[in-house]
């Protein structure tokens, strides 16, 4: 992570300072209480809740009018032995798997090919960033609307003659998740290129005009020369998505199929989500949470170690 | 030289990223021409462009999903989330960009790994938060709860731009006798006014279209519940009316569209900014 750091080098003693102690006091008078409000609103309403997620998964709580006693680990053994859960391990896994590489391997080739400015670069970019505008419930909306069975999928598919092929997308056991999957896709891999051009722009552009001299096709200059540079930067790019993926899908999963059918889109996102607030299971609830938790941590490690820097 | 490069080579990649743009775009114009249609029209022909331009649809979507004050509620979040998240975070970057200490040095270090926490991680916990401070079903818990889901990325963007501000700047001024707070609001404040728009728009975007906290939170009572809340009430599961439908999602995405079309570039660098800063 590109983090700034504001390790300085200390102002030391004996360093050429042209005001006494007092004066440089008076200059510069200490601020940092300003920043306690920032931090106790973050520590408060952000990093408290987290902490609770991993006291409440030790509880047996059967209701929020319920009263609590400690579980232990109970919460986790009742979550392992769960058909439902590990259907919904299995469900995010073939979320990452898929959704993951295609819109970061995509996104670079559209990056690099917007970064080009081919003619009509100007609305392709534009184009790119709408997804990035519209909120989750829109976009969800545009999908249900796409992809239901009068929808415009299906239209489409009859309009060429491929009316047998038509089906209830979001309703099908076998094609509810990819569904959302397509959804992630179709809104992520244009946000994503946007971000990876912008990168790209402020590569020197010697680098590329050094590579075509030396005969190098755009695909070579494209994975050879300019990946390299960059890399770093989609692995942040590349940690942030798998993030946004991991914890985010309950809403499109809500939004779109609420799990079904038969548990067949139930992420683990949205599994936290259900039985918290459909099913008041809060206990195992949370413990789910801990888990995505530990599979976010893990995820992210692991994203960070493949795309470390190697030159 | 630039004809030079796109020789034949370029072809599949052209095809793909038009395809890919036509993808984005069909959508888009799917729902701005239904929105002029009814049901038999877009089931008929989903890609014809609407025979006539009445505003019945808008009107339903509009009265059968209380649009109005959702709108307003959206409005009312997102202004003061806005002004909550300006009046924390440029006292606290201020303080962090100036000082030198360990203390600063740690508590900029916790806003730059609070991007590692995802927003929604909490929903639950959050939820209990706001019963127990007596505030759930209101729309004043999301106006303090947005802010802090908003500070490490608003701090860490604004602590940049303080830093290029020279400290000598400062010095003149205390010369002069200003106070601390008077170079903060008279040197600091309008020197990082291009902060502190990226750090408006990226979270103009982020609280007016956030979702799930305000589903949980602000819950469905239509006189407090958000747009974004009130949107997805126009999918019925018995026949929904797509015209109303995408003439409500049409409606949602108006202010944003508007503020995008003024501020093209700049918001293009602001969304890009917040992720790069990452």
């Amino acid at each position: 992570m590109t983090m700034t750091s504001s390790v300085r080098p200390a102002p030391q003693s004996g360093q050429a300072a042209p005001l006494s102690p007092a004066g440089r006091k008076q200059r510069k008078p200490s601020t940092t209480v300003l920043a306690v409000p920032a931090l106790v609103w973050y520590l408060v309403f952000m990093v408290g809740p987290m902490v609770a997620i991993f006291v409440i998964a030790a509880l047996h709580w059967p209701g929020m009018l319920q009263s609590t006693s400690f579980a232990g680990l109970d919460n986790f053994r009742a979550l392992f032995d769960d058909p439902v859960f590990w259907q919904a391990v299995r469900n995010t896994g073939v979320q990452m798997v898929i959704a993951l590489p295609v819109m970061i391997v995509c996104a670079y080739m559209l990056g690099y090919y917007v970064a080009q400015k081919p003619p009509g670069h100007k609305i392709i970019r534009y184009l790119l960033f709408v997804p990035g505008l519209i909120s989750t419930p829109a976009k969800a909306m545009v999908f249900y609307a796409a992809l239901s069975p009068d929808g415009l999928a299906n239209g489409a598919l009859k309009a060429v003659g491929l009316g047998s092929a038509a089906d209830a997308w979001l309703a099908n056991p076998d094609t509810a998740l990819y569904c959302l999957i397509a959804l992630d896709l179709w809104a992520g891999i244009g946000f994503t290129a946007v971000l990876f051009a912008a990168r790209l722009d402020s590569v020197p552009e010697e680098l590329g005009e050094a590579a075509q001299l030396d005969g190098a096709g755009h695909w070579r200059a494209m994975w050879r020369i300019h990946f390299p540079v960059i890399k770093e930067y989609v692995g942040v790019v590349a940690m942030l998505q798998f993030l946004w993926t991991l914890f985010g899908s309950a809403q499109q999963v809500l939004l779109l199929t609420q799990g079904g059918p038969a548990n067949s889109s139930t992420t683990l996102s949205f599994l936290v989500y259900e039985k918290a607030f459909m099913e008041s299971d809060l206990g195992y609830s949370q413990a789910v949470g801990v888990v995505l938790f530990l599979v976010g941590l893990v995820g992210l490690l692991a994203i960070r170690r493949s795309f470390r820097q190697s030159y | 030289m630039a004809t030079m490069k796109f020789r034949k080579s370029w072809l599949p990649a052209h095809i793909l990223v038009w395809a890919y743009a036509v993808l984005l775009a069909i959508p888009l114009y799917y729902f701005l021409s239904s929105a002029f249609k009814s049901n038999e029209e877009i089931f008929s022909s989903p890609l014809s462009p609407p025979t006539s331009f009445g505003f019945g649809n808008f009107r339903t979507a509009f009265e059968s999903a209380d649009l109005g004050p959702a709108i307003l509620n959206s409005a009312i979040v997102t202004v003061f989330s806005l002004a909550l998240t300006l009046g924390l975070a440029i006292p606290a970057a201020f303080a962090l960009a100036r000082s030198r200490g360990r203390v600063a040095s740690v508590m900029e270090k916790v806003f730059s790994l609070g991007f590692l926490i995802p927003t929604f991680a909490a929903l639950f916990p959050t939820f209990l938060l706001s019963a127990a401070t007596g505030l759930f079903h209101t729309r004043l818990f999301m106006v303090l709860f947005l802010p802090a889901t908003a500070m490490p990325l608003s701090v860490v963007i604004l602590v940049q731009f303080m830093r290029t501000i020279p400290p000598e700047m400062e010095e003149a001024a205390r010369i002069d006798g200003a106070s601390t707070f008077g170079v903060l609001r008279h040197i600091y404040t309008p020197m990082c006014m291009p902060g502190i728009a990226t750090v408006v728009l990226l979270n103009f975007l982020t609280f007016w279209n956030e979702y799930l906290y305000s589903l949980i939170i602000i819950g469905p009572d239509p006189d407090l519940r958000t747009i974004q809340v009130a949107l997805p009430t126009l999918k019925s599961q018995i026949g929904t009316d797509y015209g109303i439908l995408t003439a409500g999602t049409v409606l949602t995405l108006v202010p944003v569209w508007i503020v995008y079309t003024v501020l093209q570039k700049r918001m293009q660098r602001a969304l890009v900014s917040g992720a790069v800063k990452m």
